[in-house]
């Protein structure tokens, strides 16, 4: 039993997998994503459901949803701004996450949201936002963000990012 | 008909920042031998040994650095060639565990059955900023969706964050004062309670002014990842009467539901559907009444891993209407001020909470419910509320956008018989 004279060993350790991971049905938003900048969706073919993260069966209704381009601006529904985060993010605090709801989307995706500003009132609930993308893209969700409208010029200005389509 | 269900032992270790001087499954061990220790207090004389079937409640293998660290934990507590199931339901493991261990028993599967959660998160480390939090927290963000979600920096206050602002938009509360009111009467009703890693006499004040975390959440608002093992001794009706147990506490209800896990495809963000759904289940199994409930308990142990997060469990769990919750803790804290606060219309987490206590996730809601049955036993110690109808309930949710909830509704003997 642990006593005044009890000493601890602890051992270093680190738990990494590597993966080569399929997005399966998914891919389709990717590569779009990557090479044409676009934003797809799926919509259900019984029930009208718009599905963003999309999913090409219809939770619902158990029936298949259909690809379909999506707007690349949106409102915020809820939002925050994060001050003290996981060790893979600390270096990036302050940053805001929001869901967004793309217009014409029923679901709402959550995503980084930059703004030269950041404050609650900037990001809050309504607030009209729209995408920006990365120059340089690899297909995956870091590609792009949202930015309040009125910052967007300012944003695709930089010459790491760029408009959509 | 299910069998009737008793718990009639209950175990907690204290909840500590970190352990150095034990591994997780050696606080299993104890919090395994304090349960038994405490069914033999209540009538029974048994062991280990008489143990039939364990089912484990163990959220993370990254904090334990190990998967299936249940057959460890079994091989530990001398519980070989028996059967040993393990839940991992984010935060709510620990109510989905007795949900489970509920079923065993209800189910004649086994008649004496251990109910046992553990964590040990702070063995995680971070070298760049040479502390713990910031690693248990990335363990921990592995349970966001990995693709769409995980990449945002999503982590545990951000995902919960979400549904107390939208709350807030729909119903102008909580607020952050109101929130404060939770983390005053949480961390002081933690200095009645040994157990508790967070006991604090604190003001309003402190919580508003303490370093901010999320938007609008502060460090006060939010508990502590802890480690712990709290266990439960489950019994049969005809083992109940076969150990002439004294007190059994006797699980009258049980619910569950998982909500969506992206907050994002969920109808209304401001409410969790799976908290509602779970009470109404639970209250029904019961026999109580979802729009009745808070005069029908005498005591609820909540899942206050935020501050906020409680005040909207307040009206998802019935006790208030929508969007009353903020009001309602504003109300009681004028008339009771500064904790401890044990009495009021419905005392809520007089043990201290996950604010009070600290979170040990696997363990938290096995402690809740070991909290709740002691206190209709009278025998929760300094922190004992008033007992009147011989009734409690414990809460746990979890999981990306609190998506996981399960709901224990126990009674003592007079709260089986009163209406
Ligand atoms: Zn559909």
């Amino acid at each position: 039993m642990s006593g005044e004279n009890f000493q601890a060993h602890e051992i270093r350790d680190k738990i990494i997998i590597q993966y080569k991971y399929t997005m399966g049905s998914q891919s389709k938003f990717f590569i779009e994503l990557k090479n044409n900048k676009k934003l797809l969706g799926t919509k259900c073919t019984k029930c009208g459901k718009t599905w963003m993260p999309p999913r090409i069966n219809c939770s619902e209704c158990y029936e298949p949803a259909d690809w379909i381009e999506m707007k690349q601006t949106g409102t915020i529904e809820v939002s925050t701004i994060v001050w003290y985060t996981t060790s893979a993010f600390i270096k990036a605090i302050p940053y805001g996450v929001a869901y967004v709801k793309l217009d014409g989307a029923d679901t709402a995706l959550l995503q980084g949201i930059f703004s030269e500003n950041l404050v609650p009132s900037k990001v809050k609930k309504g607030s009209f936002v729209k995408a920006v993308f990365l120059k340089e893209r690899e297909g995956k969700m870091t590609d792009f963000f949202f930015v309040p409208e009125d910052e967007y010029e300012t944003w695709i200005n930089k010459p790491e990012y760029e408009g959509g389509v | 008909m299910p069998n009737k269900v008793a718990i009639i032992g209950v175990g907690i270790t204290p909840f500590r920042a970190r352990y150095l001087d034990k591994t997780y499954f050696e606080l299993a061990y104890d919090a395994t031998k304090l349960a038994l220790d405490d069914s033999n207090k209540n009538g029974a004389q048994i062991s280990h040994k008489d143990l039939q079937s364990t089912v484990y409640g163990i959220y993370n293998e990254l904090f334990e650095r190990q998967f299936m660290p249940d057959i460890f934990t079994n091989s530990y507590l001398g519980m070989n060639d028996k059967p040993g199931t393990r839940i991992a339901t984010g935060g709510a493991t620990g109510g989905y565990t007795v949900r489970m261990a509920y079923a065993e028993v209800a189910s004649g599967l086994t008649d004496l059955c251990l109910c046992i959660g553990l964590e040990k998160c702070n063995d995680c480390y971070d070298e760049q900023t040479g502390t713990t939090t910031p690693e248990v927290l990335n363990a921990i963000a592995y349970s966001a969706d990995m693709t769409y979600e995980y990449p945002m920096g999503m982590m545990a206050a951000s995902s919960y964050v979400s549904m107390v602002n939208a709350h807030y938009e729909e119903f102008g509360n909580p607020t952050e004062e109101q929130m404060a009111f939770v983390s005053v009467k949480n961390h002081g009703n933690a200095m009645l309670n040994p157990k508790a890693q967070s006991p604090m006499k604190i003001t309003v004040e402190d919580v508003i002014y303490s370093r901010i975390i999320c938007y609008p959440f502060k460090m006060l608002d939010c508990c502590l990842y802890s480690e712990a093992s709290a266990a439960l001794i489950l019994a049969s009706e005809q083992k109940v009467k076969e150990l002439g147990i004294e007190k059994p506490i006797w699980i009258t209800g049980v619910g569950a539901a998982n909500t969506d896990c992206f907050i994002g495809n969920r109808e209304s963000i401001g409410r969790l559907y799976s908290n509602i759904e779970a009470a109404k289940v639970a209250y029904k199994m019961a026999g109580l009444d979802y729009n009745n409930i808070k005069n029908q308990i005498d005591v609820a142990e909540l899942h206050d891993a935020f501050s906020g997060q409680e005040v909207i469990s307040y009206e998802e769990l019935g006790f208030v209407p929508f969007g009353e919750g903020g009001p309602w803790i504003e109300n009681s804290f004028e008339k009771s001020g500064e904790g401890p606060w044990l009495d009021g219309e419905l005392p809520c987490c007089p043990s201290g909470g996950l604010i009070g206590c600290g979170h040990a996730v696997g363990a938290t809601g096995i402690m809740s419910t070991g909290e709740a049955a002691l206190q209709i036993r009278e025998e929760a110690g300094k922190h004992q509320v008033r007992i009147e109808k011989g009734r409690a309930i414990s809460h746990s949710i979890g999981g990306p956008g609190a998506a996981y909830a399960a709901i224990i509704v126990m009674a003592n003997e007079e709260g089986l018989k009163k209406p």
